[in-house]
């Protein structure tokens, strides 16, 4: 029954879908169909929500007659993991991408209006998009198929998947922002099909863009976590095909969100920047069909079905169509004006996704190397860490460079007493810094060089915030204040920026100054490993509904004697044979204590542990990124709110001929 | 005057980062376990045996241990898995003629890439000219009664 339910919703999402193309196409073209258009959009919601419900209730109801039910799911699974059971396979996953799509559609199309023919082209093409998955869940990722007879319960979810909560918030985080991404997409090929990327339409994909990349962003976040928390090397990142496939699209839109300011700024950049969108949306198709499709492998491939090539030629037909319209069309959006030289604030930007660019271009490359290869000379290569990190680490080194010099100067012409004195401060600090790290001992190069450039980053938005507050009255404190609430998007980027710089500090140290030693311990003996002192207390068994934990009982021993519980233990969940083990982690201000089991026995244990430098600047880092981000999408939200009123109409004529570009 | 203190200061700075960055880290890198990180585990899923908890992985890591104790060289070490499993057991590809293109095509692109801008940068919209910008930016200064350019996002 419920099994019936879903395919009808995922039904009237598939015909609510046609509506939606054929009516926004017609309104595009300038009939007046944008009632009819909002009522498809209504429809096509209402079908997504009623097919996501219907797995989730079979799934809380343990319906074992659904496939889907009764390949993933078993009775003693507790919540949530439940109900992240929903998105953990396959078809669960695709039936929450058409949910976050048809929403996505519905908050393009709720309010659009018969004059607005950019948006009824964007609803036309996200239309097209969602038939596309629609049409998919009914076929080859259909979850709701009837299994006869119903089995009794089912072999519940894969066992990294319901080891801890996080796993329950990275995926949807990943889809919001993955999804997210199909709207400016959808808006770019609008522009295109209408010859319209005016002030009007940049509004919008910036607004889009920026609230997907902070989801995107925070999706990658929790997913650095959780490897870090549950996969026990004791790394966040391994440069495998999945991360990369996530890292694809996150890289391209913070490309875009940053040339956008460009084009809002002195009107540059404007095919370029619909070219970013087309990459950024074909790039999350490509991801989702490695992660899916088996072709490489990864931590991540849990299936492998016919919705690969499927998913594959989705990504041709999508990159062939876009990229064709942008050929033909491409001429019809362009101002024609020009950046006129590298050192200033929008020749900056250019840098900035040359980078981008080019960072994505390799990590592409990377990914899809060993594959190719195969394919055509049936040789087999890796390409592992080694070589991503060795464009990855100096192009890095060149982002935060870019990044604190980028913002101190100004748009088009600059002179150069006034760059020379702006960056003077932040400079001679990072250079203090340096000699300051060489001074005490640290001299691994990528330490010294990373934390170099991350003073100038934080040097550099000091001297902006003091530049800004010098002629503002009052006192410093209240004066910074002001002027940080007068342009929270600008404020928002540099805490971003400050954020990046963070991040960079901490995965130097931990990369480089991070060390491991393996010892084996007896009950109660006590012993001094990596740099901490640790003792073995014994080995517990703990029995649950859904699995058997055994638990070894360890004491961290501090120097003044204090003393901290740590309990690593072997999760064996009832669906499998191989126990998953679950390191666990002391956090610290200087640094994480990290103890990963390898044997275990009654009274004998074999541990890793690593000692890892300032672990959190990481997670902090990371966290001013997101946070960032949202302060920025917050506040182009609340200035616009403010101007509205006054009507400044500079940002929306509707043929979308810049007015003002300022 | 203060512009020499501020080059001084930076060049001694500099020089003193430089000395240091040469002299080098005080304490060596685990030798066993960078080898290991280049390393493929077979058996996982593209971890390398140093981060890989699989028994494999542990054995494997036990022979490198084995073989640095020996006094053997990291070439040597990793020629050794080379020999046994292919190439394909290093995570580092590498530069060998199956490669050349996974290392080559980057340069291209960046070469590529620095053309295509300096192509856009060289248009045929003339930059203003530094005096007549002081001039203007002297009369907006005057009209707006405030010293600083603006600037805002």
């Amino acid at each position: 029954m419920t099994g019936t339910i879903g395919t009808a919703g995922t039904a009237l999402a598939l015909v609510s879908a046609v509506a939606l193309v054929v009516f926004g196409w017609a309104g595009a073209r300038g009939r007046a169909t944008a009632g009819l258009v909002r009522t498809s959009a209504r429809l096509l919601l209402l079908g997504g929500v009623v097919a996501m419900s219907s797995l989730v209730t079979a799934l809380l109801r343990d319906d074992f007659s659904l496939s889907y039910v009764a390949e993933t799911h078993a009775r003693a699974t507790p919540f949530p993991y439940d109900v992240a059971t929903a998105w953990a396979a396959l078809e669960g996953s695709i039936v929450l991408w058409l949910l976050v799509l048809v929403a996505c559609t519905w908050l393009v199309a709720r309010a659009v209006r018969s004059e607005d023919r950019l948006g009824l082209g964007a609803a036309a093409v996200l239309g097209m998009v969602s038939l596309f998955f629609a049409g998919l869940v009914l076929t080859a990722a259909n979850p709701f198929a009837a299994v006869t007879p119903v089995p009794v319960d089912g072999p519940g979810p894969n066992p990294l998947l319901q080891n801890n909560p996080l796993m329950a918030v990275h995926p949807p985080l990943l889809y919001l922002g993955y999804v997210g991404l199909s709207v400016p997409f959808a808006f770019g090929m609008s522009a295109l099909a209408l010859g319209d990327a005016g002030r009007a339409w940049l509004d919008r994909t910036r607004r889009w863009t920026i609230g997907a990349w902070v989801l995107l962003t925070a999706g990658i976040a929790v997913g650095a976590l959780w490897s870090y928390e549950v996969l026990g090397w004791g790394g966040y990142w391994a440069w495998d095909p999945v991360e990369n496939a996530s890292l694809l699209p996150w890289l391209t839109a913070t490309a875009f969100l940053h040339s956008a300011i460009a084009q809002a700024r002195r009107d540059v950049l404007r095919a370029w920047n619909v070219a970013l969108l087309i990459a950024t949306y074909s790039l999350t198709i490509l991801g989702t069909f490695l992660t899916r499709s088996g072709v490489v492998a990864s931590v991540h491939s849990f299936s492998q079905s016919a919705v690969g090539p499927i998913l594959l030629g989705f990504f041709v037909v999508v990159l062939a169509s876009s990229l064709g319209l942008l050929a033909r069309r491409g001429h019809l959006i362009t101002s024609g004006r020009r950046i006129d030289r590298v050192v200033s604030r929008e020749g900056m930007f250019l840098v900035n996704n040359l980078l981008l660019s080019l960072l994505t271009f390799v990590v592409v490359l990377g990914t899809t190397y060993p594959i190719v290869l195969e394919a055509v000379t049936g040789s087999q290569v890796s390409v592992g860490r080694p070589f991503f990190d060795r464009f990855a680490v100096p192009m890095s080194w060149l982002l935060l460079a870019a990044a604190a010099v980028g913002p101190l100067l100004p748009y088009r012409a600059v002179r150069r007493e006034v760059v020379l004195r702006r960056l003077t401060p932040p400079v001679l600090a990072g250079l203090a810094a340096g000699a300051v790290l060489v001074v005490t001992g640290v001299r691994t190069p990528s330490v010294v060089v990373t934390t170099m450039l991350a003073v100038v980053v934080a040097g550099a938005v000091a001297v902006d915030l003091t530049g800004r507050t010098a002629d503002v009255p009052g006192g410093r404190v209240r004066a910074a204040a002001r002027v940080v609430r007068a342009n929270l998007p600008w404020w928002g980027g540099q805490l971003a920026h400050l954020g990046l710089a963070v991040a960079a500090v901490g995965v130097a140290t931990t990369g480089a100054l991070t060390t491991i030693e393996e010892t084996t311990l007896s009950t109660s003996e006590q012993a001094d490993v990596a740099g901490v002192s640790l003792r073995f207390d014994g080995r517990e068994v703990v029995e649950e509904e859904h699995r058997t934990s055994q638990v070894a009982r360890f004491t961290l021993v501090g120097q003044d004697g204090s003393e901290t519980a740590l309990d690593p233990r072997l999760n064996l969940y009832n669906n499998s044979t191989q126990p998953v083990a679950t390191p666990a982690v002391d956090r610290g201000i200087t640094r994480d204590v990290y103890v990963s089991l390898r044997r275990l026995e009654e009274n004998v244990v074999t541990i890793e542990v690593l000692h890892r430098p300032l672990q959190w600047l990481l997670w902090v880092g990371l966290t001013m990124i997101v946070t960032g981000g949202g302060v920025a999408a917050l506040g182009r939200r609340s200035a616009r709110r403010r101007s509205a009123p006054t009507g400044q109409p500079a940002t929306t004529t509707r043929t979308g001929k810049p007015v003002g570009s300022s | 005057m203060r512009r020499w203190l501020v080059t001084g200061a930076a060049l001694t700075l500099a020089a003193v980062v430089a000395v240091g960055l040469v002299l080098g880290p005080t304490t060596g890198a685990d030798r066993v376990e960078s080898i290991g990180q280049g390393i493929r585990c077979p058996v996982c899923q593209g971890e390398s045996i140093a981060d890989s908890p699989s028994t494999t992985a542990r054995e494997m890591m036990d022979v490198v241990r084995e073989q640095v104790a020996a006094g053997r060289s990291d070439q040597e070490i990793l020629d050794y898995f080379t020999a046994r499993y292919g190439r394909w057991i290093l995570l580092d590809p590498g530069l060998t003629a199956q490669t050349v293109a996974l290392w080559a095509l980057p340069l291209l692109a960046a070469a590529g890439g620095i053309v295509v801008i300096r192509r856009q940068l060289a248009g045929d919209e003339p930059a203003p000219d530094g005096d007549e910008l002081e001039q203007l930016r002297d009369r907006v200064a005057r009209l707006r009664g405030s010293g600083e350019t603006v600037h805002g996002q």
